[in-house]
């Protein structure tokens, strides 16, 4: 454990030189900048910067419990308070001193962790000691240039002692001063043996991000090199094939020109001799031609076989090049979990607790980007075991818990994946809290919570609808911050679920992908467009028969495992034109099958195409979003298809069809179908209401009546509804208004609404839709099985 | 021999001079502007070259669903993908005949970036400003806002800045 602690501070300290190296190289040009006369502004700008660097750079010391370091960037920092607040001007002995103390955190940087001379820690003291005299503002000009040539003095000889160069460094400095130069008398200081900035610096370079990805864009490109360089080796190949036709027809023929040549030609006259002269280049220029070509034919040959050796290399370069670029975004966890345990330990301290912080598998790489965005997230998980998660050493020791709390951070790789593992050995989740919460929330009515299973009560922690509203934040303080937690996971592409067991603790559990970019997606065409499926969602590809699409009340299902599954057109949900898939009725329609964790809908597309890897790009500013499209990303003949945003496709699909889906409830593990849901029933026939209550009584749901669209209204405002079921036609507010009022309601926004009418119209069926009723039940052709099916889809 | 080398000589002696010489009148520097001018369904236009990235040839275009009309789709430009609109359609010209629209014309200003469609370009030059007048509502469609103005030879200058930071010309819809 001490090894461990031992080895973590000395990383820690790595880290720490580099950053105090930017602060410290931010501080000296800046205070040359200064020494040397700038505008009035700039000055104040410089000052202003240096006193940031100074604080920054004691904030980081701090950290390492560096606190020589830490006391002296403190007294660097108070003078340029002072400077700000213009108590103290800036004079040539000043400056002397600022340099002075620079030099010192130059070199005593290098060394931080090891334990100090005695006389460097007296030096030390004496400077800072000048350095808390200068900024006593009132202490006067001579005051001021006496520390100044006292500084000179004294510390002359001891940096003498030290380099044995306080001559050159002492005289050297006013040349060295050129504006151009970042931080001359370091350039300077290249000299000693032991320089911090060179040491530190040679094998990392800081490269800006925007230049990286430049680098990775243009590396990307050459995917298309590398595919059109092979395309051009099939072409070749193909013409490369027209060779042997021309030797087959020229085995045909050349019998006959063998036959011509040998056969001695009849008759003596001028003109059969000439026939013959003729006959002779002919069949001459045919056995040219047929050498010819053959050594064409080599020719080319060989210049095949260099277009494939070309075609290899550049796809093993490309290859070769764009796992190197990946590599180059890719950062061990730690850079991230390093963070934690400094965190840990203040915030435990505060909060009275005991500790301890376990990291396991921080060597594994991931994406820098996944990391830069997990860092909040991860802090307040953390911050959330610490405050809520584990109790304080007396409850413990009244649980009968060891008094040392534990704190498990594990990386784990999955697949192409990566597993992060949060948890603690607290308290646990409140399931209590979160009941009562949920109630306060008026989310959902008393019965439903009742009947929640735990694993269903703990996924609410996370729901977003409710993360502004205090309810979740009081349950423990777990809330406010956890649907954020999921939304940043789910932005990246992975997913976070929580375990909890009263007394033994609570553990989170992110799920990301190994890089932001590329992920698996599955290629569909529609008509003659190409878009792409994150394949993450993609629970099933599958080809189904026109007869097995089911029409229930506006909607088409299919079956899946025994459970209907609602189906939409891809094409329409994206408002495209559809293509006429009717007309071949006996042709199996391409499914895919997108599931998430709340739903599922299955959507028919014209062509599945396959598989392939994809690299997720930004449509860029102009199109900042764009509905149902998450990006796009280039395939590997150059061309773009856009892939497709799953969260907005079944928004969508439920719009467009006028559907919902299946709630998680339906979907979740095997919980029971039939639960007591409630119900508010409108309608204004005594005779109806009666019938449609003591059907949907008798089936297990709690009813509630209502006379008219007014009267319903009310009575959603002041009870818990799971459903609406009302009637069209009624007086003061009829169904139609009833359910737009509903629609446009914040609150009750999504309830479904099934309209039970006597007009069959297919005029106002469709105005029903367009109120936003999810179902439209005829009463001609009602019959309770019906109404009960539909419902029971909807809830 | 000797005679057409010093012809020749003499000629590109006197093109260099050319060339060297200083406009004429070179405080008017600022009162000008440099424009690429271009073809878009036979009506000539320019934008001024600072906002103008770049053009580049459409060779294939990507519509995107659920855009407005006037974004026509994306491009692949050297990795990146690139929006693009159709100004006509943008500023609700009515559309005449067809067009050849084979040219992009990459408009950016700081991280803003998007293509524009052209049929044709014709050139890059420099106008006065003091050339640009008023349009006159018979002379183009296109909106005031939009226009920086019309030259003698009806050229339409467009104000390419307005264009860009135009908040309409960005998408950003939900479901």
């Amino acid at each position: 454990m001490i090894d461990k602690d031992a080895e973590f501070l000395k990383r820690l300290l790595v880290t720490f030189k580099v950053e105090a190296d930017e602060h410290l190289k931010g501080m000296c040009s800046g205070l040359l900048e200064l020494e040397q006369g700038a505008l009035p502004e700039r000055q104040t700008e410089l000052v202003e910067f240096i006193f940031r660097e100074a604080h920054s750079l004691k904030g980081a010391a701090r950290a390492v419990n560096q606190v020589e370091i830490e006391a002296l960037c403190q007294a660097l920092e108070s003078i340029f308070a002072s400077l700000k607040k213009n108590e103290l001007t800036a004079s040539p002995g000043l400056f002397d001193l600022l340099q002075e103390a620079l030099d010192l955190l130059a070199r005593t940087l290098p060394d931080a962790g090891a334990e100090r001379a005695h006389d460097d820690k007296a030096l030390q003291r004496r400077l800072i000691n000048r350095l808390e005299q200068a900024g006593k503002g009132g202490s006067g000009e001579t005051g001021k240039r006496r520390n100044g040539e006292a500084l000179k003095g004294g510390s002359g000889e001891v940096v003498k002692d030290r380099t044995g160069e306080t001559e050159k460094r002492g005289n050297g400095a006013d040349e060295e001063c050129l504006p151009d130069s970042p931080f001359p008398r370091f350039s300077d200081s290249g000299k000693l043996p032991d320089s911090p900035i060179h040491k530190i610096s040679t094998d990392t370079v800081r490269v800006s991000t925007a230049r990286l990805t430049s680098v990775l864009l243009q590396s990307e490109e050459m995917l298309s090199a590398k595919l059109a360089s092979s395309q051009h080796v099939l072409d070749l190949r193909a013409t490369a094939t027209a060779f042997d036709s021309w030797s087959k027809e020229w085995a045909r023929v050349k019998p006959l020109v063998q036959k011509f040549k040998s056969s001695k030609t009849q008759g003596e006259n001028d003109e059969a001799t000439h026939k013959k002269r003729s006959l002779t280049r002919l069949l001459d220029f045919l056995d040219w031609n047929s050498d010819f070509m053959k050594s064409l034919e080599t020719r080319f040959t060989a210049e095949v076989k260099s277009a494939e050796r070309d075609s290899r290399a550049l796809g093993g370069m490309t290859n070769n090049l764009l796992e190197d670029m990946k590599k180059v975004l890719m950062f061990p966890f730690s850079s991230l979990l390093e963070i934690l345990p400094k965190i840990v330990r203040d915030l435990s301290r505060e909060n009275g607790k005991k500790i301890e912080l376990t990291i396991s598998g921080d060597d594994i790489e991931i994406d820098r980007r996944i990391l830069e965005e997990m860092k909040d997230p991860l802090v307040h998980l953390v911050r959330n075991c610490i405050d809520h998660g584990i109790e304080n050493p007396a409850e413990r020791r009244a649980k009968g818990k060891p008094q040392l709390g534990t704190i498990r951070i594990a990386v784990l790789p999955r697949d192409d994946k990566v597993e992060l593992t949060i948890a603690d050995d607290g308290g646990g989740i409140a399931l209590d809290g979160i009941r009562s919460a949920l109630l306060k929330s008026g989310m959902l009515s008393a019965e439903r919570v009742a009947e929640l299973s735990d694993q269903e009560l703990m996924t609410h922690v996370f729901q977003s609808g409710i993360t502004t509203s205090p309810i979740i934040t009081e349950i423990s303080g777990r809330g406010l911050g956890l649907a954020i937690v999921r939304e940043k996971v789910e932005k990246l592409g992975g997913s976070v679920s929580v375990e909890s067991t009263t007394c033994s603790g609570t553990s989170f559990r992110i799920v990301l992908p190994l890089t932001v970019a590329t992920f698996r997606g599955i290629l569909v065409r529609l008509g003659e467009r190409l878009f792409v499926l994150p394949a993450m969602y993609v629970a099933r590809v599958l080809r189904i028969r026109p007869n097995d699409i089911k029409c229930v009340e506006n909607r088409e299902t299919i079956c899946l495992d025994g459970a209907p599954v609602s189906l939409a057109r891809l094409a329409t949900v994206l408002e495209l034109p559809v293509s006429g898939w009717e007309s071949k009725p006996s042709d199996l329609l391409p499914v895919v099958l997108l599931a998430t964790s709340e739903t599922r809908i299955a959507f028919q597309v014209d062509e599945v195409l396959g598989e392939l890897e994809v690299l997720l790009k930004g449509l860029g500013r102009q199109l900042s979003r764009v509905r149902n499209v998450a990006g796009a990303t280039v395939l590997g003949n150059g061309h773009v298809a856009p892939i497709l945003n799953v969260t907005d496709l079944f928004k969508s699909a439920v719009k467009s069809a006028a559907y919902s889906s299946q709630r998680s409830a339906v979907t979740d593990t095997g919980e029971p179908a039939n639960r007591l849901r409630s119900v508010l029933v409108v309608e204004d026939s005594i005779t109806t209401r009666t019938l449609l209550k003591n059907i949907l009584e008798s089936s297990g749901y709690a009813v509630v009546t209502a006379v008219d669209g007014m009267d319903g209204f009310s009575r959603l405002k002041n009870g818990s509804f799971d459903i609406v079921v009302s009637d069209v036609d009624m007086p003061r507010m009829n169904g139609f208004e009833l359910t737009s009022k509903i629609r446009s309601d914040r609150e009750y926004g999504d309830l479904p609404v099934v309209l039970v009418t006597a007009l069959a119209s297919r005029e106002d069926r469709e105005r029903g839709i367009d109120a936003g009723a999810n179902a439209y039940i005829v009463k001609s052709s009602f019959d309770q099985s019906n109404l009960l099916e539909v419902m029971k889809k909807l809830i | 021999m000797d005679e057409t080398s010093n012809e020749r000589q003499r000629i590109l002696k006197a093109r260099a001079a050319a060339l060297a010489r200083e406009p004429e009148n070179s405080d008017a520097e600022a009162e000008r502007i440099e424009v690429v001018e271009f073809l878009l369904a036979d009506e000539r236009y320019a934008i001024e070259s600072v906002y103008i990235g770049e053009v580049y040839p459409l060779k294939d275009l990507t519509p995107l669903p659920c855009t407005p009309a006037f974004v026509l789709g994306v491009i692949n430009m050297r990795g990146k993908i690139l929006p693009v609109i159709d100004l006509r359609t943008f500023f609700d010209l009515p559309n005449r005949g067809l067009s050849d629209l084979n040219k992009v014309i990459v408009l950016h200003q700081g991280a803003m970036e998007f293509g524009v469609l052209a049929d044709a370009i014709i050139a890059a030059r420099w106008i006065p400003r003091s050339d640009l007048l008023a349009s006159l509502p018979t002379l183009t469609e296109i909106r005031a806002e939009y226009l920086m103005g019309v030259t003698e030879e009806r050229l339409v200058v467009l104000d390419g800045g307005k264009i860009i930071s135009d908040r309409s010309i960005v998408v950003h819809e939900e479901v």
